[in-house]
């Protein structure tokens, strides 16, 4: 075979990864059509376009601070558990009813307490992962039992008489859809333009080689972990507003959605690659997935199955994307 | 014909020293009672290619990751053009132009051979203080390296790194070291598990760094590779340099003697 023909070849073969990493697109066009016509009422207007949007919102910034984690070869188990605590905690400070502490008059100063949490508690993941060496299973399991006890710890009843203005950013669905898509967007343009972005990429592809090229790779994992608590407070807050109060049991059962949404989306799961805008596919497919469901009629229970599926669904295609990759490495394909 | 250099085991005139790229004296290196390195000196000259050979635990990573800023010497000094230099960490050699290709590369699989090659070190664009990768810049740069100075432009600076063959990988992570133009490169068994085709694109990437005007030391356990590539050879035994030896001036069995027994044989001295 010629130098030219050789080279030719393997471009081919690369470029099979390449789209299999945006596969997402062609999923969501299928599911979007399939959807539509199976339960009509879903695109019926754009108002119910708008709906499957905004009910994604919450889960959107978990997927986002999900994806950020597993791209740097790490992943949180515990984002569900720090957004419901950050909203009962800062509930708690803000809210009026009788249980509250109403310690906070001013809602823009709870919205940045709300991400101070969120950030602080994944400041404590990062430092326990990056400078203890601790499994980062182990630690976002850990903290995920811990702050789902400490949620319900604080209050067993919902936390209401909160302020309009703290949750009108989850209440107006442009508002959230709007947040939504400029968080992506920014973390999008992060990931991409930036040192650090291009630094998560490396730890996540390899962290021992990342070090060795000067890398600072505990300030990295650290820094990681800081954005998926923030994030997870985001979604915190969102909840907040699109529920009106707070219930103990919030973000409860969301960690594994975003898993699956990640995946889907063409985030690896052993880091190094991936891109935010497939993890905004992900969340897309999953929301369609989850109000066709809703609207279909489904009990809540039987949806929580079809979520687990999906999860399924999800690893397999990972797995399927991962057997061809591996085939074109070792000179197999073709 | 003695074949050991004038300035090894000795203290060099200031004047001269001063010409000295790189002088290690007296260098020390122990781990808790373990004697890594004992006592080593000698110079590095100007684009030479110089081996450093020795049995397993001779001290040559040893060595090699003092002057390169992994370890600190326990004792002993290190000098660059005649200044005392201590080097804390990688990146204090750096400054002084030093880059090391470790042995397994340092590669990050995942990424293209640009983003490899710049990781850490990206071309910037932006306004003051908020500087952005600038892609364009990274790209150009990085086939630049591959082009014209590695002479290697089949190597596209957008594959990603586990696309690439042994030979490849082992040039992309040379183009890493080069990318901070350095003035001294150290290559840790660069050839170690590469295929024969692979081995001979390395040996001319090295005589290409010397054209270049780049130093080069090599660290191998292929004595034909050094005597194909090397000026000199810097043997050592236990953690001490037994000799620095011209390489047209000592055959293969010498220094195979002076790396089992540590004993420079009567016929150098």
């Amino acid at each position: 075979m010629s130098v030219a023909s050789e080279t030719e070849t393997s471009r081919k073969d690369r470029l099979v990864p390449v789209l299999l990493e945006h596969m997402i697109w062609p999923i969501l066009l299928v599911t979007l059509v399939v959807g539509g016509l199976l339960v009509p009422q879903l695109f019926r207007n754009v108002r119910s376009f708008e709906l499957v949007l905004y009910s994604s919102v919450p889960l959107g910034l978990l997927v986002l601070a999900e994806s950020i984690c597993l791209l740097s070869g790490h992943f949180d188990l515990s984002i569900g558990a720090i957004a419901g605590f950050s909203a009962v905690f800062t509930g708690m400070l803000v809210g009026g009813c009788s249980s509250c502490w109403g310690l906070v008059g001013d809602p823009f100063l709870a919205m940045g307490i709300i991400l101070l949490v969120g950030g602080f508690i994944g400041f404590l993941n990062g430092v326990m992962i990056a400078k203890l060496n601790v499994n980062p299973f182990l630690q976002t399991l850990a903290f995920l039992i811990i702050f789902s006890g400490a949620k319900t710890a604080l209050t067993t009843q919902p936390v209401r008489d909160l302020p309009e203005a703290y949750l009108l950013l989850g209440r107006n669905s442009t508002y959230a859809i709007g947040l939504l898509i400029a968080v992506f967007l920014l973390f999008a343009f992060i990931m991409r333009y930036t040192s650090f972005g291009q630094s998560v990429y490396a730890v996540g592809s390899s962290e021992k080689s990342a070090r060795a090229v000067g890398v600072n790779t505990d300030r990295v994992i650290i820094m990681v972990y800081v954005i998926s608590g923030v994030l997870a407070g985001l979604a915190g807050l969102m909840l907040t507003g699109y529920s009106t109060i707070v219930p103990p049991d919030l973000a409860e059962n969301m960690v594994f959605p975003a898993f699956a949404a990640a995946v889907i989306g063409g985030v690896s799961l052993f880091g190094g690659r991936g891109r935010i805008s497939g993890a905004l596919g992900g969340v897309l497919l999953l929301g369609v997935v989850q109000s066709a469901l809703q609207l279909s009629g489904i009990q809540a229970a039987q949806i929580e199955m079809a979520e687990g599926i999906v999860l399924l669904i999800a690893i397999l295609l990972y797995n399927f994307k991962e057997d061809i990759r591996g085939r074109i490495l070792s000179g197999e394909a073709s | 014909m003695s074949t050991i250099d004038d300035n090894t085991q000795t203290e060099a005139p200031a004047d001269e020293a001063a010409q000295v790229p790189i002088r290690v004296e007296h260098v020390d290196k122990h781990f808790a009672r373990i004697v890594a390195l004992d006592d080593v000196t000698f110079d590095i000259q100007e684009n030479e290619v110089l081996a450093m050979v020795g049995d397993n635990g001779a001290g040559k990573s040893t060595l090699m990751n003092v002057l390169c800023g992994v370890h600190k010497p326990t004792n002993g000094q290190l000098y660059v053009y005649g200044d005392p230099v201590e080097f804390n960490n990688p990146e204090d050699a750096r400054e002084y132009g030093i880059e090391t290709v470790y042995q397994d590369l340092a590669l990050m699989d995942d990424l293209d051979v640009a983003t490899n090659i710049y990781m850490d070190q990206f071309p910037t664009k932006g306004i003051g203080p908020l500087r952005f990768v600038d892609w364009a810049e990274t790209y150009s740069r990085a086939e630049d390296l591959l082009t014209d100075i590695l002479d290697r432009p089949d190597i596209d600076a957008h594959t990603e790194v586990e696309f690439l063959s042994g030979g490849q990988r082992q040039l992309v992570a040379i183009a890493r070291a080069l990318a901070f133009d350095p003035q001294l490169v150290i290559l840790d068994e660069p050839t170690s598990a590469l295929s024969v085709e692979a081995t001979e694109l390395v040996h001319e990437t090295v005589e290409r760094l010397q054209e270049e005007g780049i130093t080069v030391i090599i660290v191998s356990h292929s004595l034909e590779e050094i005597f194909g590539l090397a000026d000199r050879i810097a043997v050592l035994y236990q953690g001490s340099l037994v000799d620095v030896a011209e390489t047209e001036s000592v055959s293969q069995d010498t220094l195979k003697h002076m790396m089992s027994t540590g004993q420079r044989p009567a016929e150098l001295d």
